[in-house]
């Protein structure tokens, strides 16, 4: 009965959405804080091969962030 | 001329309601940044504001749905006082909640008192309760904060999980730097989930005016301006009375988890503003701020104030309904003309006013002057 009310493919998108973009994204941005301060450590102590491959991380998370809000922003106004 | 007069005084109702779910809300935007001192907090007012406007132009599909699968509304002068008298019914709860403190939800407020209005003017078959209000409102509202609560939980693990071997003192200026956006991304899940709400409802009054062809639905741009320009005011100017309950009766948190909460509450909203779910975006942040609150430790959490709240949410509905039904037979007292909703709007903007400047004087606070916290 309950499926017959309610649009089910909408709120099972709002459910998959919600948590691979509330997680996944945080997660990413924790990345970015992680690779930021490990490549500074590194770096200060002169190592480096692990200070870039920490940098490169960095980078990559906050990339992964700023992609996800531009993609999910662009979505909701393409509507 | 005496429907034009009733068309006017509902759009002016719907602004203010607008304006009032903006002071009302802003708490819960903003809240996480100021009790982790990630932004100070007449900064993240006016951010939480401007992005408030911006989010009001990202979609419309929530204001379909308020507008067409909730209450089916007669085009004559009926149907206009009822969306009226829905209006004054959401305000006058929001108003009372605001004033004993506690959170509520505008959205359900507004579709209770819509709902309270049709029910008593145009009786039971007026009102979509299937697949409109338990299909688009009560399941989607019910399933979003416990969606936010899950989603917050797991972020804020795998985010200690992650940072949790650094240094505090970088982590917190990381997250508190990563709170500016996504406290910017609530606040434009707020603006745009709650903006269309009123877009909504001024969109059924227009149908109900015959402005708008019942079979060529469409929201005017002056009704997006205007509702996006309403809840930002409202916004700015705030609620800072409920910010104490938000931001910190309800635990105590690090920037980390007002980032997941922030998070976790911007995702829920953006995803079902995109399929047109009118959520309460309040329940839908509490979750969120509970969700990040307990998976760090349940006894962080003051569950008593989440009892509290979870209290005014079940009385919303059905007070809201109350309310709009009282103010519709109120206004029906005076006739079906432009009267009875001049005199009952004027009454309720003196009772408003009253409200709020003993509100004021009771916390010791000038209008509009933040409290303590902004000066701690």
């Amino acid at each position: 009965m309950i499926a017959s009310i309610v649009d089910t493919d909408a709120l099972l998108q709002v459910i998959w959405v919600s948590l691979i973009a509330g997680v996944g994204v945080p997660a990413c941005y924790a990345l970015a804080i992680l690779g930021a301060n490990r490549a500074l450590e590194f770096g200060r102590n002169g190592r480096s091969v692990e200070a870039v491959a920490f940098g490169v991380v960095g980078v990559l998370g906050l990339a992964v962030v700023v992609a996800s809000i531009v993609f999910g922003i662009v979505t909701l106004v393409d509507d | 001329m005496g429907s034009e007069i009733i068309v006017v005084i509902v759009v002016a109702t719907a602004l203010i309601f607008d304006f009032t779910n903006g002071f009302h809300d802003t708490a819960n935007v903003v809240a996480t940044s100021i009790s982790t001192r990630a932004m100070p907090p007449r900064i993240a007012v006016g951010y939480a504001a401007v992005l408030n406007f911006v989010g009001a132009f990202i979609s419309l599909a929530v204001a379909a749905t308020v507008a067409q699968d909730v209450v089916e509304i007669e085009p004559n002068s009926i149907g206009l006082l009822a969306v009226f008298a829905g209006l004054v019914g959401a305000i006058a709860w929001n108003l009372i909640t605001w004033y004993f403190g506690l959170p509520s939800s505008s959205s359900h407020a507004l579709i209770g008192g819509m709902v309270g209005a049709v029910f008593v003017a145009e009786g039971a078959d007026a009102i979509f309760f299937e697949e409109g209000i338990l299909g688009k409102v009560m399941i989607p509202a019910l399933v979003a904060p416990l969606l936010a609560f899950l989603v917050g939980g797991l972020a804020i693990l795998f985010l200690y999980r992650i940072v949790g071997r650094l240094r505090p003192g970088p982590v917190t200026s990381g997250f508190r730097f990563g709170q500016v956006i996504s406290g910017g991304l609530l606040a434009l899940a707020h603006g745009t989930n709650d903006a269309q709400k009123t877009m909504g409802v001024i969109t059924l009054a227009l149908v109900a005016n015959g402005t708008i062809a019942t079979d060529d639905f469409h929201v005017p741009d002056w009704v997006v301006v205007s509702s996006g320009a309403a809840i930002a005011l409202g916004t700015y100017v705030g609620g800072w009375r409920i910010i104490k309950t938000m931001g910190s009766r309800i635990h105590k948190m690090d920037s980390a988890q007002g980032f997941a909460a922030q998070g976790a509450g911007a995702t829920v909203i953006l995803a079902a503003s995109h399929v047109g779910f009118p959520l309460s975006t309040t329940h839908t942040i509490t979750g969120a701020v509970i969700g990040s609150g307990a998976a760090k430790r349940l006894s962080a959490v003051r569950w008593g104030v989440a009892g509290n709240i979870v209290v005014a949410w079940i009385l919303t509905l059905p007070m809201a309904a109350l309310f709009g039904a009282l103010t519709y037979l109120v206004t029906r007292l005076f006739g079906t003309g432009a009267v009875g909703p001049i005199v009952v709007s004027t009454a309720c903007l003196v009772a408003a006013v009253m409200l709020y400047t003993r509100r004021s004087q009771q916390a010791g606070v000038p209008p509009g002057v933040p409290p303590a916290v902004d000066r701690a």
